[in-house]
């Protein structure tokens, strides 16, 4: 608009201005942290007095030779996998069996979102009690098919896998909803030209809607791994981490050194390795995205 | 006929598996000692006793909890649409220099991957830096920078969705930029503007690990804080714990049900057409 004479100095940088709070907050908030970690992981530091001594790589050194840094990072790992591997293969049967259009179905997508919406703490204690070994409702149900009391997240063999199954409850709706929405913006013509053809069931799932569902499924997973990876609340709750470091995943561990122990300098040089998984994952599933073109 | 049959018996039983977890945490809140341990299961106490909730409001003082929480999450909610909104919309209608516009977008949406544990640790210096730690004030900041991400990507969808050619009619007939963005963006995007702020309170309302360590006394700490302290590590007060989970999951659940239509979408970040 090279007409317009009179442009104010707001005017031309008002594209930079209703940046700016963002880009600050942001900045103040992500990369200062980065700077502050990076620092810290090279020294060992007391959040009390704030004394700092510098122990160069020692942080990782120690951070090797940990068995319970390397537990964690296996409970991580275990959680990650099978919580988000189950809530796709369930959230994508369920997705695919409801596409086709029929009354009622909007209720049910509402309806079922219940579990992602509650305070993760509050589905925590919903299990808690559900849970209780002695008189809990899961329990009192298996014993009509005359299963024996299991003692869930109260014992070191099943507790990992208690824990999961709540993630499970908690968030295989967010999958099925997902995957929904993609197929959903998948367009008829192909499925119509493949029946023409005669394509057999499996090979329209093949040939058309798994690719065509590709990107939603890249970022439901994505988003998944993300969150799976730092699971922290419900852990906190339900077992703290225990028994004997069975449900200790990385978030909680990190936490256990950084504020229960103070040991601010090697809390972060763990978050630090934490923060390099997260990326690289992340970056895989992006570069995929990208490729798709679906940024 | 037979397969619609099955379709409706499978959401039938999907809602049970959902809801039943629900249903038992608010039967369990109005269950007296007696009833809770009960075996069979009680499902409807047949005399609900209101002794959970009474001791929640009365003893242990659960309505500071509630006040923090949504003092909290509403100046949360305020302040990062307001500056969410803004970055959004210069993001979604001007040419930065640069291809500014994807590489930022994607840096504020990249900030979105930090693991909270990994910023929690300098955060929680910087707060005890500027003294505040324990404050609301330190809670609202912090949650803002959390939300925020996610405002400036739902908020740049909803107006990259709205054409270019309202503004450009609007500023022919005299309007400047900012005036047309207050009087025929904003109302337009009012929708999206709903749905982001009621994302962002209930993300706020639902927070733990930043309230855990940012907010310990009980000046500014939220409900999560609250309730999780009804399971202390001597004794766990089954009754209170269910009260209160009740009492945090209803405003929630009453937010969800007015954004369910645009769910799905925020929380894919708006990457699919939901």
């Amino acid at each position: 608009m090279k007409e317009q004479l009179k442009i104010g100095w707001f005017e031309k940088n008002t594209k930079w201005l209703l940046l700016l709070p963002t880009i600050f907050i942001l900045l103040a908030l992500t990369i200062y942290p980065l700077i502050y970690s990076v620092i810290a992981m090279l020294h060992t530091v007391n959040i009390r007095t704030g004394e700092r001594t510098f122990v160069g790589p020692g942080n990782f050194i120690r951070m090797a030779k940990d068995p319970f840094f390397w537990n964690a990072l296996k409970n991580t790992a275990i959680y990650t996998c099978s919580a988000v591997s189950v809530e796709f293969v369930i959230g994508l049967s369920l997705a695919m069996f409801l596409t086709t259009k029929i009354t009622g179905r909007n209720v049910f997508r509402s309806l079922i979102l219940a579990p992602m919406m509650l305070p993760p703490i509050v589905v925590a204690l919903i299990f808690k009690i559900i849970y209780i070994p002695d008189f809990g409702i899961i329990n009192w149900f298996l014993a009509l098919f005359g299963i024996k009391g299991i003692i869930w997240e109260a014992s070191a063999d099943t507790a990992l896998i208690s824990l999961i199954l709540v993630d499970v409850w908690e968030w295989t709706p967010f999958m099925f909803l997902i995957l929904l929405a993609g197929l959903q913006a998948i367009p008829l013509d192909p499925y119509e030209a493949a029946e023409v053809d005669g394509a057999t069931g499996f090979q329209i799932f093949r040939d058309i809607t798994f690719p065509m569902l590709r990107p939603a499924v890249l970022i439901a997973l994505l988003l998944r791994i993300m969150d799976t990876l730092r699971i922290f609340d419900q852990i906190f709750i339900m077992t703290g981490g225990g028994p004997a470091n069975a449900t200790e995943t990385m978030s909680i561990y990190i936490y256990r050194h950084g504020f229960r122990f103070t040991n601010i300098g090697y809390a972060t040089a763990m978050s630090f390795i934490m923060l390099i998984i997260t990326i690289v994952i992340s970056n895989l599933f992006i570069k995929r995205l990208k490729i798709e073109e679906v940024f | 006929m037979l397969k619609s049959f099955f379709k409706y018996f499978f959401m039938v039983i999907i809602t049970m598996f959902v809801f039943f977890p629900i249903v038992w945490l608010v039967s369990t809140s109005f269950k007296n000692p007696v009833d809770m341990f009960a075996v069979p299961p009680i499902f409807v106490p047949a005399n609900p006793s209101f002794d959970h909730y009474a001791t929640l409001f009365f003893e242990a003082g659960i309505v500071k909890y509630i006040l923090n929480s949504v003092i909290v999450a509403v100046s949360t909610t305020l302040l990062s649409l307001v500056a969410g909104t803004l970055a959004a919309y210069s993001l979604a209608r001007f040419r930065l220099p640069y291809r500014m516009n994807e590489r930022l977008s994607f840096w504020v949406l990249s900030t979105r991957m930090f693991p909270p544990i990994v910023t929690i640790i300098p955060l929680f210096a910087m707060m005890r830096f500027f003294h505040l730690l324990n404050t609301r004030m330190g809670l609202v900041i912090a949650y803002t920078a959390f939300n925020l991400p996610f405002v400036v990507w739902m908020m740049r969808g909803f107006f990259m969705e709205i054409p270019e050619e309202l503004e450009e009619a609007a500023m022919v007939d005299g309007d400047s930029r900012m005036s047309a963005f207050r009087r025929i963006i904003l109302p337009i995007a009012k929708p999206g503007l709903v749905a982001t702020s009621i994302f962002t309170l209930i993300l706020s309302w639902n927070e733990f690990l930043f309230a855990l360590i940012l907010s310990q006394t009980r000046s500014a700490a939220t409900l999560p804080i609250g309730v999780a302290s009804t399971v202390t590590q001597y004794e766990i007060k089954w009754g209170e714990m269910s009260a209160a989970g009740v009492i945090a999951v209803v405003r929630v659940l009453i937010f969800a049900f007015v954004v369910q239509k645009h769910l799905v979408r925020g929380m894919s970040f708006g990457a699919i057409k939901g």
